[in-house]
């Protein structure tokens, strides 16, 4: 599903350029769960959003799908994120001013599906991630827990090939944090590719691969038995 | 999709009470004062427009006088439009109109004093598009003795009887048969005669009377033959196509062949549309008011438009997440485009319910005030495109740049607090509150140069006495026993002296170019004001003599003539006492020079004067009184008044009043450019509120850590205000020059006026900066005051 050759990122100011990224190469097969790790700094956030495509690289190629999409411009990336990809981020990032339910439904709405099929696609995501009773709660009003829930009911209501998972256990205590690894392993079992950023060995192990990164390269890889 | 968005909108709105209630209000009043303005400039840019023929009607105006004395006449000679319309191919039709002060009409036993009517020809109710709605529309005059009045004029006379043929007393005893009944006029009309008699009636009654000598010999025939008295404002309608000019031309040749001792005597045509707001030479007559009215209602238009971008820019920063996730979840560009005009769309559909409502309850203040009758009722057309224009361009001009702004970010940097809205717009955001600011403290200026003006002019020494008099017109016999009058007016303590004149000295009257005097230069064509009086008028009015001496009543006086200074200036004389000089027919000797005074108004040049000894043409009775008792000295004159004139009404004015009256325009104007800049700063400082408590709660963290590293609350304070006092210290730089350029040239239009004093400037700059130190004090104070520890907390 994806390939990375040589890709290559740095941040520049005024004085200073930093290498994010330096070649590196990997790539992920469908159906995979692959957690990244490494230490602050290592590089682990920038390469999940360039695959996420929310960035992209300065040098090296990136296939996604067999396409290669390194240079492709604003809009043709969004495009091929918004029906790919879906994100779960640490601090959940769900918009205040919207209601459990109609954060969900947000995705399929700038995708275009109609009215009648939304409500049908929310309800059974959140049925899934048993959250139904708060659809028309604030995101303010949820548990730290529930707000991830409906987080990652966000980021799997578009039915995405891809999951990008940004520390997603980093702002939950260890119950609600185990709940959340036991959905994604069940996204995971039903066929979705998830990609988990994570500094915790214990979330690590839910995966199929680690790749463990230091100074913007691959330093090892663990293969999950 | 709407749906989302709307609801989203919404819930911003609400969720943000105090930024939203801010935005609103600073809408809402802008935009109620900008319609208000703009309705205003609109009613005056539409007058006589509506005259479907107005393309083709042009107003007749003569240049008159040389030198200083050189004027436009609006009312000239009568012929003209006899002739332009009998030798003048191109002239399709012509009407003459004059009005003549006002007259007593009379019917069973109510009396209406009219000060609108006028003698016109027939043509009027065809040119313009006065069309009788009652009556014979191809004879509107049956005879000499018709009358056309209004509808409102009918309703007042006749109650619910048909006008049609009623028969009213006009004047003393002269009968008056209504043939006719036109309708109301609008009210952006310049034309307002609610009663129109038959200008041939005036010939045959008052103009040939008043041109017959006492031994019964008649100078001029009839008014058609006049070519010297200037009496008639005159239109022609043209046939399409016609050139203005020619016609101008056409009629100063017919001028010259008739009377060739006035050559050169150029015509002007004006347009009807033009009229209002321009003199017959194109010069302006209202207009630059009107433009700058409009100029001032698109500033304030502006300065709410910079409150809602300012805010909503400003506070883009705490929504950069939201719009990241959006992108991120898929949102292209042009949704968060769509979402946040659609936000802009809400904020202002509220803000403009609430400016109706508001206007609403306002219109009859604001008409009372600016004296027009502006409606909003639904039929009226061009208000509401006004209307909607100006909502349109508000919520164009407020809602792009937010909207584009917002929908930029980029949703990496946003998401990570990144995002440049706070830093990077922010020198965008001191640029417009500079702007607001400028253009407050120059609307402030603005207001004290007009204010000292008005002053100045209310308290010039006008070079003649004008406290404590009365005046009132003579009439009927009163004027025959003046002296009987005199007599028992000089008889009441309360009375200190009795003149009277030809004219009311405060205004405008008659004046001539006929006159003649030793070494009068070839190309000279001098008019003169005209002003008659007794022999008491000059000291009455502590004139003073400079050269010569007064009339002494004596007959010979009748061949003597004072002028003013300017006079003797313009005619070239160092020592004009005992020089000859014609005046029309008088022919005579210059006794003396009177010191310049200011008659009409000081918007105006003081110009040549000569007064005539003519006790018999004077009609206008100044009483002078101790100033304690004047009502007594009102009741005694009302009294005589009653012997003589039973059945009409006394009426009187105070020269003061009547002088102030002259500059109530001006003073409107003030009034309006006072309120207009208080709205100004109101609104700016409703921004600069919303900016402060923003600036203060980003802040909140830096000022905790301050205040932990041992910052007074003195210290944080003045670092909060000091980022906006700055911002003021530029306005004033920008608004002062700005300000001194544009109020001398307003005062350009007054011949005599007040300096720009330096303290003006310091006093509208202090004015600003407290302004602005008291609307962002009360947020620094608090967050300098507020808990470091929770501060830090918050973070």
């Amino acid at each position: 599903m994806i390939k990375i050759t040589n890709l290559e990122k740095f941040y520049r100011t005024e004085e200073v350029e930093t290498i994010a990224l330096n070649k590196l190469s990997m790539h992920v097969d469908t159906g995979e769960f692959v957690a990244i790790m490494g230490p602050s700094g290592c590089g682990k956030s920038t390469l999940l959003n360039i695959l996420g495509m929310l960035d992209d690289p300065d040098e090296g190629s990136y296939v996604f799908n067999d396409i290669e999409v390194a240079h492709f411009n604003e809009r043709k990336r969004a495009d091929l994120r918004k029906h790919n990809i879906g994100f779960v981020f640490q601090s959940f990032n769900l918009i205040d001013e919207l209601t459990v339910f109609e954060n969900v439904e947000l995705p399929l709405i700038y995708t275009g599906v109609s009215a009648s099929e939304r409500v049908k696609r929310v309800e059974e995501v959140l049925d899934k991630m048993q959250i139904m009773h708060r659809r028309n709660h604030y995101p303010q009003q949820l548990s730290g827990g529930q707000q991830q829930r409906v987080a990652i009911a966000r980021a799997v209501v578009n039915k995405p090939k891809l999951i990008l998972a940004d520390e997603p256990t980093g702002n939950l205590d260890s119950s609600n944090g185990n709940d959340v690894m036991e959905l994604l392993t069940d996204l995971n079992e039903q066929g979705t590719t998830i990609i988990m950023v994570t500094h915790s060995e214990h979330d690590a192990r839910y995966s199929h691969r680690i790749i463990r990164l230091l100074d913007g390269q691959t330093v090892m890889e663990n293969i999950m038995v | 999709m709407i749906r989302n968005y709307l609801k989203t909108a919404w819930r911003n709105i609400a969720g943000n009470k105090f930024y939203a209630s801010i935005n609103i209000t600073g809408l809402t009043v802008g935009l109620v004062v900008g319609i208000f303005m703009l309705l205003w400039v609109q009613d005056e840019l539409s007058f006589d427009k509506n005259n479907t023929k107005a393309d083709r009607i042009y107003k007749v105006a003569i240049v008159g006088g040389t030198g200083i004395s050189k004027q436009i006449f609006n009312h000239i000679i009568a012929p003209v439009a006899t002739f332009a319309k009998n030798e003048i191919p191109e002239v399709e039709d012509g009407v003459r109109v004059m009005s003549v002060g006002n007259a007593p009409f009379k019917y069973k036993d109510k009396i209406f004093i009219e000060d609108n009517f006028a003698f016109t020809d027939p043509s009027y109710f065809s040119i313009f598009d006065f069309g009788l709605i009652k009556g014979d529309k191809r004879h509107p005059f049956a005879d000499n003795g018709s009358a056309v009045i209004t509808q409102s004029t009918a309703q007042r006379y006749f109650g619910y009887e048909d006008p049609i043929g009623k028969v009213v007393t006009m004047g003393l005893n002269e009968q008056v048969k209504i043939t006719g009944v036109i309708p109301d006029y609008p009210a952006n009309s310049t034309f307002q005669y609610h009663v129109l008699l038959p200008l041939s009636r005036y010939n045959e009654l008052a103009y040939i009377k008043s041109k017959t000598t006492y031994d019964g010999k008649t100078i001029v025939s009839s008014m058609d033959a006049d070519w010297s008295s200037f009496m008639c404002e005159t239109y022609l309608l043209l046939k399409p196509g016609a050139s203005e000019a020619v016609i101008a031309e056409k009629m100063q040749a017919i001028h010259e062949r008739n009377r060739p001792e006035d050559k050169p005597v150029p015509y002007l045509t004006q347009s009807l549309t033009k009229m209002h707001l321009h003199k017959a030479d194109g010069t302006d007559a209202g207009f630059s008011t009107v433009r700058t009215f409009a100029i001032l209602a698109i500033l304030i238009l502006v300065i709410a438009c910079i409150n809602y971008v300012n805010l909503s820019t400003a506070r883009a920063m705490l929504r950069a997440k939201e719009v990241s996730m959006r992108k991120i979840i898929g949102a292209g560009r042009f949704h968060l485009f769509m979402q946040f005009m659609i936000e802009t769309a809400l904020l202002f559909v509220i803000a403009s319910v609430l400016a109706f409502v508001l206007m609403f309850i306002l219109l009859p203040y604001y008409n009372q005030f600016a004296n027009k009758q502006l409606s909003l009722s639904i039929t009226n057309v061009n208000i509401w495109a006004c209307i909607a224009a100006t909502l349109a361009g508000t919520l164009i001009a407020s809602s792009i740049y937010p909207a584009l702004l917002l929908s930029s970010f980029e949703p990496l940097k946003a998401l990570k607090g990144k995002i440049a809205a706070g830093i990077g717009t922010a020198s965008f955001r001191k640029v417009l509150v500079v702007t607001q600011f400028s253009v407050s403290i120059i609307l402030v200026i603005g207001t004290l140069v007009i204010g000292r003006q008005i002053q100045y002019i209310l308290n010039k020494d006008l070079g003649y006495d004008k406290e404590n008099v009365f005046a009132f017109t003579l009439r009927g016999d009163m004027q025959k026993d003046f002296e009987v009058v005199k007599a028992r007016l000089k008889n009441d303590p309360s009375v200190v002296a009795v003149t009277r004149a030809s004219r009311n000295i405060v205004l405008n009257g008659p004046s001539t170019g006929d006159n003649d005097w030793d070494g009068k230069p070839k190309n000279s064509n001098m008019w003169f004001n005209q002003l008659h009086g007794d022999e008491n008028l000059i000291p009455f009015l502590k004139m003073q003599v400079l050269q010569g001496a007064n009339f002494t009543g004596a007959v010979a006086d009748s061949a003597h003539f004072l002028i003013n200074e300017t006079a003797a200036k313009e005619m070239g004389m160092k020592n004009p006492v005992g020089k000859r000089l014609r005046v029309q027919t008088t022919n005579g000797t210059i006794i003396g020079v009177v010191k310049d005074f200011n008659f009409a108004s000081l918007h105006k040049q003081i110009e040549p004067v000569v007064f005539q000894y003519k006790p018999k043409s004077c009609w206008q009775v100044y009483i002078k009184t101790t100033g304690r008792n004047s009502n007594r000295a009102i009741a005694v004159a009302q009294g005589l008044w009653k012997n003589y004139n039973n059945d009409v009404p006394f009426t009187y004015a105070f020269l003061d009043d009547s002088f102030r009256k002259l500059y109530t325009d001006d003073q409107r104007q003030g009034s309006l450019f006072s309120i207009f800049s208080g709205i100004a700063i109101v609104i700016s400082c409703l921004g600069l509120f919303g900016l402060a408590a923003y600036s203060a709660q980003v802040k909140t963290r830096e000022i905790g850590i301050r205040k932990v590293l041992g910052a007074s609350v003195g210290r944080i304070i003045s670092l909060l205000a000091t980022e906006f006092m700055v911002l003021v210290l530029i306005a004033i730089l920008i608004a002062s020059p700005i300000a001194w350029y544009a109020m001398n040239k307003w005062l350009q239009d007054f011949a005599y006026r007040t300096e720009i004093n330096y303290w003006i400037f310091i006093i509208a700059g202090i004015g600003a900066m407290l302004v602005a130190l008291a609307t962002i004090g009360l947020q620094s104070v608090k967050a300098a005051l507020a808990n470091p520890v929770k501060s830090l907390r918050s973070e």
